[in-house]
Parts: C-alpha cells; sequence; structure tokens
C-alpha cells in the first residue's frame, strides 16, 4: 500500500510539476534570442508567472518523494516504476496542454517505458548511489534557515550605514536661506485620523518661507473638511486651499485627487503626504535641502509610530517600523531606493511631466511605489529624509489588521514578484522553528532559536529605536515575535490571491493594475 | 508543421545539452555529496566542518551549476516544443548511461539490459518521427512575449 500510494505521489506530482512548467513557457512564447543576456531575462521574466512556481513546486516534492522511494527499494524496482510517468506525462500533455499525440508518438512512448523497465530491472553496480532524501532535506532546512539571520546582520549594517550619516545631519539649516524654493505641499484627503488637526497644523507651522497647502477631498460633505476649513482660519499668514475633486481617472481615487492638486499647484517642488502623517518644524527644509543635489529626482521619509496604547495598533506600528523601514534601508543599501513611501513623496513638475503625469498611474494600486520606480527608472536618485515623519496608528480590529497586510503582500507579489519570493528569507521565526524541528540535537535546535531573537531584535533596535526613535517599538519590542509568526502567514496567504478590498470596493490586480470586480465574484 | 530549419535545429541542440547536463550533473551531485560525506550534527564545531566541506566542494558546486543549466535548457525547449516530445526523448539518457557504463566503466550489461536499450533508442526514432509542435503558436499567450 505504502508502495503503491508513493510511486503515484512521485508520478502525479513530477508529471503534474513538469506540465505546469510547459504551460508557464508557452505562456511566455517562443524563444528566438539565444544571447545569455536574452536568456536570462527570459529566465527573470519566466519568475513573474504563477504557474512555473507551481511547478517547480510539485517538481521539488516529486524529487524528495524520489529520493525517499530509493531509501526504501532498490533502484531497480524504482526506476522501472516511475516510468509509469511517461505514460502519466502523455496523458497530461494531450489532456492539459492540448498537445496532440498521433500513434507513432504513443508507440514511441510505449516502447520507451518497456525499455526503461527492461534495462534497469537488473541491480545496478554500487557506483550508482543516491544520498538519503532526509539527509537532503535536513541539510536544506538547516541551510536555508541561515537565511534570515543573514538578512537581519544585512538589515543592522544598513541601518548602521544610513542612520550614522543621518544623526549627524542636522534637519534644520537655519542660515542658508538664500536656497528655499518655493514649495507646494499636496494632501488628498478622505475621512479623518486621530487628532487630524494636529497632523494637519504640523504642516502649517513650517519653519520655511514660502510655502502653500493644498488639500483634496471628493466628498464636499466629507469630516475632514470643517476640520480643514479651521486650519484656513487658525493660519491667516499661510496659503492653504481646499479642492472638491469631482472628476474620477481611474479606481485609484488618491491619485485622481494628485492629478488636481499637480495642476492647482503654484509652485514646482511637490510634496505629496498622506493626511496621517505629522512633522517636525524643520522637515520642508530637509526636503528642500535634498533637492539642491540636481541627480535628486524624489524624497521619500521613514516614519515611526506615536504613541499608540492599542494593542493591535502597537503591533502594526512595530511590524512597520522593525520590519517595513528595515526592508527600505536594505533595499537602499544593496541598490539604491528604486520606490517612495506615502508619507512622504517630494518630486518637481518637471521630473513629473517626463514620466507622464499623474494621470499615467490613474488604475495602479501602489501609486507610491509606482512614482519612485518610474522617477528611478529616468535615472533620477531617490533619496531619503534624514528625519522620519510621525504616523498615526489607529486603533484597529485584528481582522481589519491582517486584511490591510494581506492587501499590502498582494499589492507587493504584484509589481515585485521576486521581491515578494525573496522574503521568503525576511521570516526568520518559522525558519528558526523548522530547524530546530530538523535539529539532531538541543544545542543545534536552540542555537537557531536564540539566532533568531538575538538578530532579530538586534535589527529591530538598531533600526527603530537608535535609528527612528520610535517610542513605541521602545516600549513593546515583546511584540515583534508575534507580529513576525502573522505576517508569515499573510505572506504565505497572499499567494494566488488577486482580490483586495480597498474602501469598501473590491478590485483584481493585474500587474498593479487595479480592476473593479462586483463584491460578490464567489473568487478569491 | 511548418517548422523551418532553424527551429529543428535548436530544438536538437538544446535537447543534446539537457540530456547532458542532466545525467551528468547528477552524478557529480551524487558524487560529491558522497564525498563530503556524511553529515555530522551533533556539534555546531563538526556541523560547520561539515558545511565549509560542502561549500568548498568544487565537484558539488560543478553539479550545482550543471543542474542550473539543465533547468534553463529545459525552460527554453519547453516554450516552443510539446511536452509529450521533450520528455520521452529525454529518456534516452537511461539509455545512455548504462551503455556508457559498458563502454569506459566496463561493467557488464545483461541481455535483458541489452534489450532494454535498444527498446529505448527504438521509442526515441520513434518520437523523433513526430512534429516537435503541435500546438499552434499564440494559443496559450495571454502576455505577449
Amino acid at each position: 500500500m505504502r508502495t503503491a500510494s508513493i510511486l503515484i505521489f512521485v508520478v502525479v506530482t513530477g508529471t503534474g510539476g513538469e506540465i505546469c512548467l510547459t504551460h508557464a513557457m508557452k505562456l511566455l512564447g517562443e524563444v528566438h534570442d539565444f544571447r545569455p543576456r536574452a536568456i536570462v531575462s527570459f529566465v527573470l521574466r519566466s519568475l513573474r508567472v504563477g504557474w512555473l512556481w507551481l511547478g517547480v513546486l510539485l517538481m521539488a516534492a516529486s524529487f524528495f518523494s524520489f529520493l525517499a522511494m530509493l531509501s526504501w527499494f532498490p533502484v531497480s524496482f524504482v526506476i522501472p516504476a516511475t516510468s509509469l510517468a511517461y505514460v502519466a506525462g502523455a496523458f497530461g500533455a494531450k489532456i492539459f496542454l492540448g498537445e496532440r499525440l498521433n500513434a507513432t508518438r504513443w508507440a514511441g512512448i510505449f516502447l520507451i517505458c518497456l525499455g526503461v523497465g527492461m534495462a534497469w530491472a537488473d541491480d545496478l553496480p554500487a557506483s550508482f548511489h543516491y544520498p538519503s532524501a532526509m539527509a537532503i532535506a535536513r541539510w536544506a532546512i538547516l541551510a536555508l534557515a541561515l537565511g534570515p539571520l543573514f538578512y537581519y546582520l544585512v538589515g543592522i549594517y544598513s541601518a548602521w550605514r544610513f542612520f550614522r550619516v543621518a544623526h549627524r545631519r542636522p534637519s534644520q539649516t537655519p542660515q542658508e536661506t538664500r536656497d528655499t524654493p518655493a514649495i507646494s505641499m499636496l494632501k488628498p484627503v478622505r475621512g479623518l485620523d486621530p487628532d487630524a488637526y494636529e497632523n494637519f497644523a504640523s504642516f502649517c507651522r513650517q519653519d520655511y518661507p514660502e510655502f502653500e497647502i493644498l488639500f483634496a477631498v471628493n466628498d464636499p460633505e466629507d469630516p475632514a473638511v470643517p476640520v480643514v476649513q479651521k486650519l484656513i482660519a487658525d493660519f491667516p499668514q499661510r496659503s492653504v486651499r481646499l479642492v472638491v475633486v469631482e472628476e474620477r481617472l481611474g479606481p485609484n481615487t488618491k491619485v485622481s485627487n494628485l492629478c488636481r492638486l499637480v495642476r492647482e499647484a503654484r509652485h514646482d517642488l511637490l510634496v505629496i503626504t498622506d493626511s496621517d502623517v505629522r512633522v517636525e518644524l524643520g522637515y520642508l527644509q530637509g526636503v528642500a535641502t535634498m533637492f539642491r543635489d540636481p541627480g535628486v529626482g524624489g524624497v521619500t521619509a521613514l516614519y515611526r509610530g506615536r504613541d499608540s496604547l492599542q494593542f493591535i495598533a502597537a503591533m502594526d506600528c512595530v511590524g512597520s517600523s522593525a520590519a517595513f523601514c528595515g526592508a527600505a534601508l536594505v533595499a537602499r543599501e544593496l541598490e539604491g531606493l528604486k520606490f517612495m513611501m506615502g508619507s512622504t513623496m517630494a518630486t518637481t513638475k518637471e521630473r513629473l511631466a517626463e514620466i507622464g503625469g499623474f494621470e499615467a498611474m490613474a488604475d495602479l494600486h501602489s501609486d507610491d511605489y509606482e512614482l519612485g520606480r518610474r522617477i528611478a527608472a529616468r535615472g533620477y536618485r531617490i533619496e531619503l529624509l534624514a528625519e522620519p515623519v510621525w504616523m498615526a496608528f489607529p486603533s484597529q480590529t485584528l481582522g481589519a489588521y491582517l486584511r490591510h497586510e494581506l492587501r499590502w503582500a498582494i499589492g507587493i507579489r504584484n509589481i515585485r514578484p521576486g521581491g515578494h519570493f525573496g522574503m521568503l528569507f525576511t521570516h526568520g521565526l518559522p525558519w528558526a522553528i523548522a530547524a530546530a524541528c530538523v535539529a539532531p540535537s538541543a544545542a543545534i535546535a536552540a542555537s537557531y532559536l536564540a539566532g533568531y531573537f538575538v538578530l532579530r531584535f538586534a535589527m529591530a533596535w538598531t533600526v527603530g529605536v537608535w535609528g527612528l526613535h520610535d517610542p513605541v517599538l521602545r516600549r513593546r519590542f515583546w511584540l515583534l515575535p508575534i507580529r513576525d509568526l502573522l505576517s508569515f502567514f499573510v505572506w504565505l496567504a497572499s499567494f494566488g490571491m488577486k482580490r483586495i478590498e480597498w474602501r469598501g470596493s473590491f478590485f483584481t490586480l493585474e500587474k498593479g493594475r487595479m480592476i473593479p470586480v462586483a463584491p460578490r465574484a464567489g473568487r478569491l | 508543421m511548418t517548422a523551418p530549419k532553424t527551429h529543428k535545429t535548436k530544438t536538437y541542440v538544446l535537447l543534446f545539452l539537457l540530456i547532458l547536463l542532466g545525467s551528468v550533473g547528477n552524478t557529480i551531485l551524487s558524487k560529491g555529496m558522497k564525498d563530503a560525506g556524511d553529515l555530522d550534527i551533533s556539534h555546531v564545531s563538526s556541523l560547520a566542518a561539515g558545511a565549509a566541506r560542502v561549500l568548498t566542494s568544487g565537484t558539488i558546486w560543478a553539479g550545482i551549476a550543471m543542474m542550473l543549466g539543465f533547468m534553463v535548457c529545459h525552460m527554453l525547449v519547453l516554450s516552443w516544443a510539446d511536452y509529450s516530445f521533450v520528455m520521452p526523448f529525454s529518456a534516452i539518457a537511461y539509455a545512455l548511461v548504462p551503455l556508457l557504463a559498458y563502454l569506459f566503466l566496463h561493467e557488464q550489461v545483461s541481455t535483458a539490459r541489452w534489450i532494454g536499450i535498444v527498446l529505448i533508442v527504438l521509442g526515441v526514432v520513434l518520437i523523433n518521427r513526430t512534429p516537435h509542435r503541435t500546438t499552434p503558436p499564440g494559443t496559450v499567450s495571454e502576455t505577449s512575449g
């Protein structure tokens, strides 16, 4: 019984895997160019095809069970038995791939099946030896589990490299008043965040000679409207305007609002911030200083949480500081920033025009990511502000938190499938647990777990406490392992999911574009 | 089929490469793992020594490189050729391994094995008489290449 089931498993997973792989390759289309660069680009493109990953997963499962089979039975049985895969593969190709098998091909496959059976039914010389499947699997897990630990080390190094300079750089440079271009700050708003007035006011109080603030809402009845009106009354010396945007260019309303705000803006330097951001007095000066370098095309900022007392909000905050900002610093160190964050998106009208304006991005889901990517693709640098902005993490339910994280993970998978898969090696806790399970001695199991805790907390401390001065992370350190575990399951769940819920509407994502779907499409 | 001549040539070149890389890579990798010895994971020091042995073993890296090359060739050839063509065709490796063992290692080959080898070769000859591709290009292409 065991023999039959493992044989069926080997054949079905192997054949299924190869059929998925073939389908993925046919989707990519016939290769004509065999120069090394073209082959590399073909392989990279193939990584974006979900069928390839499914295929590789099935083939790996088949390979390991094949090795397991070899450790239980002689080669003289295993290879003839698994040659059934030729027949299974032929049927699979016919049914799933629509290949037309003529009589000649069937006869050939039959002869090969028979031939492999006869040629390998004798016991082979001892020179033919496979290591046992268990040994390979154990090796693989112990080796791969080092990946996240290495990632944490890179994270510590990247954070040290950035903040060592950033902490030294004074954020306020009052003596240099001559190079202060006028700035338009754009704030698309929808609904009210906690402490909205104080957040908005922090922009009005900027220590900077000339700037204006433009708010945009879609609905004249939006609860943010009275708050903005109070702001206009309280800061008469500042140029603050409210624009009600009626046109919608695509499913991403924030981008529609930005299109309008850019047209309304009087100044060349644009600073766009999410509605829940609060900044220090020298913020605008910091942004303007960055743009002195003509090679800089965009400026973005890391963020830290203000006091959030609620459990889930604190977990969200801890994840943002320790995990997301850490990942951004690693990306900056390894390949330079090629994205921006909603906390701050600063660029100029000229750069924006070069990439086709926000109009070109009206149906994109991750507008902040895309804006940075497009500016970087034109050869400009994206810089990070020395000082992080403050972000409010409102109280929420666990379900809302998980849905939000899932939406984010699906978004990332959609725009950077390779990077999303690579996140496998940023999840240290599940790897440490897996390594501890297969480790042959308690000492090694403990080493992996201790390695995770020490390096994980060291990275979180370097990024969040020493670097960002995040007060929430400092106090709620212990939330990190819980958040890491949840985040691993969110990452797993994001595979194969396309549909997202965004502000009450449902969309599927195709290459970063949002395609509206009916709320009860019955498909996840 | 409307397969032009170059079309067939590149199929054969890639099939040759993938059979070669696959069988040699597999053998080399098995040999490398065996030479590195059994993994002693009872102590951190012996684990590190074992890891160092594997990581510094040129044989293992060569084997891994060959298996990667095998995978890439496999992907490339499947971008146009039928799976039901490539899969049985590559079975010729099962005839080549005992044949090479006979030729170079002078290992004994029984009558049954000779018959098997002949059957595999005959099967591949038959497969080779069928078109390399029976699905029209572009039918599954949702993305423009």
